[in-house]
């Protein structure tokens, strides 16, 4: 472990004693509380109405790993309307609207469009895309009032998700079917977001079988694009159901699936051959998709089980550059073993095909071949050995798998989890992850014209060997309870990167066809390498049960530099110059009389001088009433301390600006 | 852009963020936290570590030999908030006449001598194993993890309409050799009568 990273630690750990001390001291405060409690009878204690407090679950305590949780209310007092929204106030995670439907969602640093070095699952259905390396989020799509949770680690999930898992991994997981009975009608309206409705649907067949359906829709408006016009619109209209059958007390079956189709506006540039031009057009993308997901979860008797998915996934983009159509089939199980004495053994393995077809609708935009299946086969391990009964484990894993880019690759993973107290974690941990190459690394001849007269063109070629981009990370994390009120987390880190993504030697040539040009030729390249450390603080505090206090603050420092032989100073610039170094965060989430709620976050974010981008500090705010037992009315607003601000530039040298957006809405639950 | 390549000094960076972190925390506990709290924010921990309480005064285990009369043992086994609760309530209390100890325990084989064990849900894994030890012994088996009825446990609470209600399984009650008054089974959710099928792997 690195001498800073172990003087943090002890930092930390010292930090967790200081606080456990004092702890001691609110105890007394409790005890009249509790002596009023255990007065009551059966009959009356089953009548006291009760809170959920820490929002923790249990498992928190059990897992070596950097996760933090978004819970369903999380969801809905965020007053947010999209995926990337909704994880701005979560530690660690960077994220930044490129404009009106494309976000750059990074965890830990190496933030960039279509976070590449992030999976993203929707009820463990992968939503990466293997053409872009990324996740398309104008295709993302979820009921937000269907989210259960979103999960999300910090850090290598390699070792059970495989290739992509990275920087971090963001789980969103959907309600049970029973959680979703009656009906819901909800409609939002504003600025920015002028329409935003859902219609949802629960019903049952006795006691074992729920299911729900449900149908959604938005128009969101262009963002500030003062050169360019205004082009940025986005528009989807989704719908789907879920069923869960619970045919015996130890099976649980659920069945899903959706489509959706809309239309995202977004400006690209390309080269046109005749006339020699670098056009540059306001487009509109045509997405359409839909998936089948099947879940077969058993419990053995002797606390065993096994858990089976399967999924299909179709996705269809086309755009004036060009499309892509894709069918993902994937099958998978893992089987959980708890027969072996202070062992808990994991073992699993999947299958996943995925045939795209590109389809080229600009000579200077192509993918070489058109059509690939992509496929990934993968195995994975598990043992967690209790070294000390309840307070120390130790858990070894790795994910094997063999995919059609690199061949076999291995992501194995060491964990230690201490347990000082019940309600106390230290966690230290070792793994190494891979960023698979895609099509985009391997495949993409992109053609721009540099000079027209004489014709100068500069050629993006991706390369046939490009490697994959391999991590490994030293992490070591602690957190605390110090009884329901305070929550603490705090976790550090230092990834070390080789093989990163960066341009090649450049080469001239001269051709002929389909103009006569010169041509330069910049080859992708795996010629990277550096660390990334970092530290996130999460403290959460409930003064009272009316008011909560949750905030974070995110520090990472990136230092990469070219591998011997490459001299790409430009995408060293870029990759250290894209995250912010440092992101803080403040949330108050405060209870009314009468169901009200009145909500605000803050958040600043550090400047990002590769994208053009000074720091900001915004804020969010959300507020509802309870009109009687099924009718909710809310207002929010967010970026609201200036009419707009830059986040992020990508592409355009010239960033959008994020505009500030107040809506209405109204909930009918009944 | 050289500027953009030097490394930033990360340490005392860290150190001072570290430090300033302890600070907060030191500061949030001493303020208005440790006085007040509101009326009526009881959690789902608090009104099961009552119930814990209060089940002892509502069952009668198999008659003690030891002429010492023991202290009335309540245990916890694996990790749950509702641990520590539990210590404020049954402080200086009795059952029976006996004095009523809440401790945490770190194995199954170590909560035999508990007349109560409540079962916390770092537990899951585990729970097969943990009945099939302690279902052969009189003791009162409590979680609130799910379907912990279906594996052999005897008492499971349930959280319904924002309130705490258990559900019993009274053949496992009876093969543990416990005796359940009428009152606690009229108050349960559910009475289960049958014995659960089991499925062995």
């Amino acid at each position: 472990m690195p001498t800073e990273a172990r003087r943090v630690l002890k930092r930390v750990v010292a930090c967790g004693l200081v606080t456990l001390a004092v702890s001691h001291f609110c105890v007394a405060a409790d005890a009249p509380q509790t002596d009023k409690l255990k007065r009551l009878s059966l009959e009356e204690l089953g009548n006291v109405e009760v809170t959920s407090v820490s929002k923790e679950p249990e498992e928190i305590w059990q897992t070596p790993a950097a996760v933090y949780v978004l819970t369903h209310d999380d969801i809905r007092r965020s007053g947010a309307l999209t995926l990337p929204d909704l994880l701005r106030t979560v530690p660690g995670v960077e994220v930044a609207e490129l404009e009106g439907n494309i976000w750059a969602v990074g965890i830990r640093g190496f933030n960039s469009p279509y976070s590449k070095d992030v999976l993203v699952l929707i009820d463990g259905r992968s939503v990466y895309t293997p053409l872009f390396e990324g996740v398309y989020w104008d295709a993302q799509d979820v009921l937000l009032d269907d989210i259960d949770r979103i999960e999300i680690i910090r850090g290598p999930g390699g070792s059970i998700w495989g290739a992509n898992a990275v920087n971090g991994v963001i789980n969103i997981i959907t309600r049970h079917a029973k959680d979703t009975q009656g009906t819901l009608a909800s409609g939002f309206s504003g600025y920015v977001d002028r329409f935003n409705g859902s219609v949802r649907k629960g019903l049952h067949s006795g006691d074992d079988f729920q299911y729900r359906l449900f149908a959604k829709g938005f128009v969101r408006e262009d963002e500030q694009n003062p050169h360019y016009g205004a082009y940025d619109k986005w528009h989807l209209a989704h719908g789907g159901f879920r069923a869960d059958w619970t045919p015996t007390p130890r099976d649980a079956v659920t069945a899903e699936a959706d489509a959706y189709t809309g239309k995202s506006g977004q400006q690209v540039s390309y080269a046109s051959y005749a006339p020699l031009a670098q056009l540059v057009v306001n487009d509109t993308f045509t997405i359409s998709g839909g998936d089948v997901v099947l879940d077969w979860q058993h419990r053995y008797s002797g606390g065993s089980d096994f858990h089976g998915k399967a999924y299909f996934d179709r996705t269809n983009r086309q755009g004036m550059e060009f499309g892509e159509t894709r069918s993902t089939v994937d099958l998978d199980f893992i089987d959980h073993l708890t027969m072996l004495p202070r062992q808990d053994f994991i073992w699993g393995a999947g299958v996943r095909l995925s045939p795209g077809n590109v389809i080229q609708n600009q000579a200077s935009v192509d993918f070489e071949p058109h059509s690939q299946t992509d496929h990934v086969y993968s195995a994975f391990l598990q043992d967690a050995f209790r070294l000390l009964p309840q307070s120390l484990t130790l858990t070894l894993g790795s994910k094997f798998e063999n995919n059609n880019y690199t061949g076999f690759e291995i992501e194995p993973n060491a964990r230690l989890l201490w347990n000082p107290l019940p309600h106390a974690a230290l966690w230290a941990a070792m793994s190494r992850a891979v960023r698979t190459p895609g099509r985009l690394d391997r495949d993409l001849q992109l053609t721009d014209v540099d000079v027209v007269s004489p014709p100068v063109l500069v050629r993006v070629q991706g390369d046939p060997t490009f490697k994959s981009e391999v991590m490994v990370a030293v992490e070591a994390g602690y957190r605390q309870l110090l009884f329901p009120k305070i929550y603490a987390d705090i976790a550090a880190f230092r990834n070390d990167y080789e093989n990163l993504e960066s341009y090649g030697a450049r080469t001239v040539s001269f051709i002929t066809t389909p103009v006569s040009a010169e041509v330069l030729t910049i080859p992708y390249a795996n010629g990277i390498k550096g660390t990334t450390d970092g530290l996130e603080i999460a403290p959460d505090w409930k003064p009272t049960s009316w008011w909560e206090l949750k905030g974070n603050f995110s520090h990472v420092h990136i230092g990469v530099r070219p591998m011997p032989g490459y001299n790409d100073t430009t995408t060293v610039a870029s990759y250290q110059g894209s995250s912010p170094h440092r992101t803080a965060t403040l949330q108050s989430l405060l209870n009314l009389p009468h169901g009200g709620e009145f909500d605000f976050d803050y958040r600043f974010v550090s400047r990002l001088p590769a994208q053009n981008v000074e720091r900001y500090q915004t804020m969010d705010s959300h507020a509802s009433w309870l009109l009687g037992k099924s009718l909710r009315l809310s207002v929010s607003g967010r970026n609201l301390l200036e009419p707009h601000h830059h986040e992020f530039a990508g592409d355009n040298n010239l960033p959008t600006g994020i505009r500030r957006s107040v809506y209405g809405g109204i909930t009918l639950t009944r | 852009m050289r500027a953009l390549l030097q490394p930033e000094p990360a340490i005392p960076l860290w150190t001072r963020r570290a430090i300033t972190c302890c600070g907060l925390l030191l500061l949030s506990c001493l303020s208005p936290l440790c006085q007040s709290q509101d009326k009526a924010a009881f959690t789902p921990y608090d009104v099961e570590a009552a119930y814990l309480y209060n089940f002892g005064k509502f069952i009668q285990w198999p008659s003690t030999t030891d002429a010492n009369s023991p202290p009335f043992s309540i245990c916890i086994l694996g990790q749950d908030n509702l641990g520590n609760k539990l210590d404020d309530i049954v402080a200086g209390e009795t059952i029976q006449g006996r004095r009523i100890v809440a401790s945490h325990v770190s194995s199954v084989e170590a909560a035999d001598q508990c007349q109560i064990v409540f079962i916390g849900r770092s537990e899951d894994a585990r729970l097969g194993k943990d009945l099939e030890v302690l279902g052969k012994k009189p003791v009162l088996t409590v979680s609130s993890v799910p379907g912990f009825l279906e594996r052999g446990g005897i008492i499971q609470f349930v959280i319904q309409n924002n309130k705490v209600r258990f559900a019993v399984n009274l053949p496992a009650a009876r093969q543990a050799g416990l005796a359940l008054s009428s009152e606690l089974l009229k108050v349960a959710v559910s009475v289960t009568t049958n014995p659960p099928q089991e499925d062995k792997q």
